[in-house]
């Protein structure tokens, strides 16, 4: 630790001489994950910062801040010293759920977008076994039993938000059964305790593997069919909610990072997701690559806070 | 090739040097975690977890499974000696491990707990090799009616930890559950007593309330009396040797821990907290020597730290056949087993079965590492209870700080820390309890969600609460949880009258 220290301390002194040159860090880079060590956004960000160490020539540290499902580190993330020292990833659409609430302690405009990393497409599904075979069935017993049950990794959270977006759609009640966590709310589903539920295509793409698949994928969030699963329909095709809906995590820095020094990490992620040992990394993980650069994953934060502001605010109120 | 001969393999590729040292290294790194209060042995596992990305798979779970192990084993070790569980999953070894410091025999206590970490998890390795996919099934029989049951159980420990006063300990209980209230609401997501404090919106940390209540409240007792040498100090026994007949009398308790902690290991949710204390409390109510308990029972020690250590092979169970992480150690080591590529499920047992039976092997080996470590290290952990208050008081109530601290580097933690250390306090001044007030904040929120759950599934319909067989059995296990102490007791004052009558007439 002390030894760390000293090396911080020296990087810093260092730091007006190399600054002379094109940008480049000067000592570690601190990456901020919101979330536990382990956590999908961990592992994900871990695979990632471990290819990209080459492309930005210094060892990338992944700092984890978990709690309050991801305020504590963000608050962190946007008060940190904009040199390019420190940047962090993001979760689409928790950050922008949270940063709209009257009370937050960060706005969106307190983050300066680098690149999107990862996105993950919502599913429905059901157990492999029931009888509900396509979504048409699933609209159909939900209008005629409005008790039908589906679980969620909690309330409001990003997965209740799409049962939500689905029922609103298709003009149905049914009711949700908020769960810790993701993973507690696939056990509901493979328990039988729950009758349908709607995740992230990453968490239920183990279970449709196999001659004995446990789920059953009924429809995607998304306006185009999905590469890994071309026999499942989309929610539009069918006539329910007709937009891309998921989750997606990228990379920012806290405001007033100079552009610069955003500039530099933009391309030192290009070229780290473009890396083929990258892609490969990633797919073994089952974690889907989509790569935007700073603009477009800026338009992406700006169209995902504008969802947050006019639809899922719509989509509570009883 | 078959299971037999990939078995065999494994432990031939487990014992290379290379991870022979890793094992030895995780190992001690896991005990030194584990005895320092506020790293646990999720935080050590995800501390380490970085480090083995570059390693082979198997070396790097066989890493990641010495340090969970050592770290399990390692909070016994702060438990006995200044009453500072390490982990919360000693907790219950506090209870009976301190008293047996205070009375000179930390070393004897030292070993009981080694010897039955050691055991409890060696027999948890027999049902992680040749009954996983059958005992994962079990963790698939648990929802949430049945999860409502087993904190209720768990909550019938109460009734045996309070030997002085019933009323007091069910009101400690009671206070535990209050406080398990605090935070998001789990059903509604409203904000229930959180005063404006985001650090309380997952509710109060229970390793935070345990260094409170348990170790910072025995600072302000110790500092209480004036600070001077302690009397235990010199009637220190040096012995810590086991007699052949202590062990005969410990090994049923350590075949019960282990089946109990095997249990709560598979339940996802559950984990090494709550186990410990099913396993002290089972190991009061067999035990044939219950007059020792409270005044410092090997029985207890070895109750609590075989089952808390059985719970490790137990909770690899459901995350490597189903992919469902037991507790917060396993969701780490899932993440880990991801990132090299290797997806949970049945795969792991036949396409990359050479390497899960490495792992295996290595969780086999790392057990007897540990019991080296513990063994050696025993006699000279021991001398921590011959230092005078003066050393000990700074030094407890500094790990309190920096322990509470490190649990999220948050102040906020300190200040929680600190007014639970007032509550500990005051619990054993007026002598409630604070190891009920413990389990109420471990099993109220596991019980919370059963229920309210469980009715939300049912249209509050309550009869869901007794649907199945399963549910059957838990309520049958609490009746059983709540009458035998009362039963026990009457029966004891019988026997203990009748011996007393003809004496009184002599």
């Amino acid at each position: 630790m002390k030894k760390l220290f000293v090396l911080l301390a020296a990087a810093l002194l260092l730091a007006p001489v190399s600054s002379m040159a094109a940008w480049a860090p000067s000592g570690d880079v601190n990456v901020i994950v919101a979330y536990k060590a382990g956590s999908g956004t961990d592992t994900g960000a871990r695979i990632l910062a471990s290819e990209a160490e080459k492309n930005i020539g210094r060892t990338l540290v992944i700092n984890n801040l978990p709690g309050a499902d991801g305020k504590i580190g963000w608050t962190q993330l946007v008060n940190a010293k904009p040199d390019g020292q420190t940047i962090g990833f993001i979760n689409l659409p928790t950050f922008t759920t949270l940063a709209i609430q009257p009370d937050s302690t960060f706005s969106v405009a307190d983050v300066v977008p680098i690149a999107n990393h990862l996105s993950e497409t919502g599913v429905v599904a059901v157990k492999a076994d029931s009888p509900i075979k396509s979504l048409k069935d699933l609209v159909a017993a939900c209008k005629e039993k409005p008790t039908m049950r589906a679980s969620t990794n909690g309330v409001e959270a990003s997965n209740h938000t799409a049962a939500q977006l689905l029922a609103k759609s298709a003009g149905f009640d049914y009711k949700a059964i908020p769960y810790g966590g993701t993973a507690d709310q696939l056990l509901a589903l493979r328990q039988g305790e729950v009758d349908f539920t709607c995740a992230k295509v990453a968490d239920v793409a183990p279970l449709i593997k196999g001659d004995k698949p446990e789920l059953r994928v009924l429809g995607v969030f998304s306006e185009e069919r999905l590469p890994e699963m071309p026999d499942v329909p989309t929610l539009k095709e069918e006539g329910f909610y007709d937009k891309w809906y998921g989750a997606a995590r990228g990379l920012v820095a806290p405001r007033g990072t100079p552009q610069e020094i955003i500039d530099f990490y933009v391309e030192a992620f290009r070229k780290t997701m473009q890396d083929p040992k990258n892609i490969e990394a990633h797919k073994k993980a089952g974690l889907n690559l989509d790569f935007k650069d700073n603009k477009q994953y800026a338009d992406l934060i700006a169209e995902q806070e504008n969802f947050c502001r006019d639809t899922v605010s719509k989509l509570y109120s009883k | 090739m078959d299971t037999l001969s990939l078995m065999g393999a494994g432990f031939l590729h487990a014992m290379s040097p290379l991870n022979l040292f890793a094992m030895a290294l995780a190992t001690a790194v896991g005990v030194t975690i584990g005895c320092l209060p506020g790293l646990s042995a999720a935080m050590g596992v995800a501390l380490l977890l970085p480090v083995t990305f570059g390693m082979d798979p198997a070396t790097g779970l066989i890493i990641l499974g010495g340090i969970y192990c050592g770290a399990i084993f390692g909070g016994s070790i702060s438990a006995i000696l200044i009453h500072t569980p390490g982990t919360p999953a000693s907790a219950a070894t506090a209870i009976e491990g301190y008293q047996l410091t205070l009375k000179g025999e930390a070393a004897r206590a030292l070993t009981v707990a080694c010897l039955a970490s050691f055991c409890g998890g060696l027999l948890s390795c027999i049902s992680l090799y040749f009954f996983s996919p059958p005992l994962a099934q079990l963790a698939m029989k648990f929802k949430s009616p049945e999860y409502f049951w087993l904190s209720l159980f768990g909550l019938t420990i109460i009734a045996g930890v309070s030997s002085k006063s019933m009323l007091k300990g069910l009101m400690s209980g009671v206070l535990g559950l209050l406080i398990s209230t605090v935070g998001m609401d789990p059903m509604e997501g409203v904000p229930r007593f959180m005063f404006g404090q985001s650090a309380l919106y997952n509710g109060v940390d229970v390793t935070c309330a345990l260094i409170g209540l348990f170790s910072m409240s025995q600072v302000l007792m110790l500092a209480e009396r004036k600070i001077r040498a302690r009397p235990a100090a010199t009637k220190f026994k040096n012995k810590f040797a086991l007699s052949f007949p202590e062990i005969r009398r410990l090994s049923p308790t350590i075949i019960r821990s282990w089946i109990i902690g095997n249990i709560i290991g598979i339940l996802p949710g559950a984990g090494a907290s709550i186990a410990c204390f099913l396993g002290y409390n089972e190991a009061r109510r067999f035990s044939r020597h219950r007059e020792e308990f409270g005044k410092g029972s090997i029985e207890g020690v070895a109750g609590s730290e075989a089952a808390n250590n059985a719970v490790t092979g137990g909770s690899l169970i459901p995350m490597l056949t189903l992919g469902i992480p037991g507790e917060s150690v396993t969701a780490v080591l899932m993440g880990g087993l991801i990132i090299q590529g290797l997806q949970p499920g049945p795969e792991l047992f036949t396409t990359y079965a050479g390497m899960t039976y490495t792992f295996f092997a290595g969780f086999v080996l790392v057990q007897f590492f540990m019991l080296g470590i513990g063994m050696l290290g025993c006699k000279g952990f021991a001398q921590i209870s011959r230092l005078s208050d003066a050393i000990l008081i700074p030094s407890i109530f500094l790990l309190c700080v920096v322990g509470s601290y490190a649990i999220h580097n948050n102040v906020v933690e300190v200040v929680i820390m600190l007014i639970f250390g007032g509550i500990g306090y005051l619990a054993r001044k007026f002598d409630m309890n604070a190891t009920a007030i413990v389990l109420g904040l471990i099993l109220g929120p596991i019980g919370e969600r059963g229920l309210r759950r469980s009715l939300l599934l049912s249209d509050g319909d309550p009869s869901i609460l007794f649907s199945t067989p399963l549910c059957w059995a838990l309520i049958a296990l609490c009746a059983l949880g709540l009458l035998s102490p009362l039963l026990m007791g009457r029966m004891e004052r019988k026997i203990a009258g009748k011996a007393a009558a003809p004496s009184d007439r002599a």
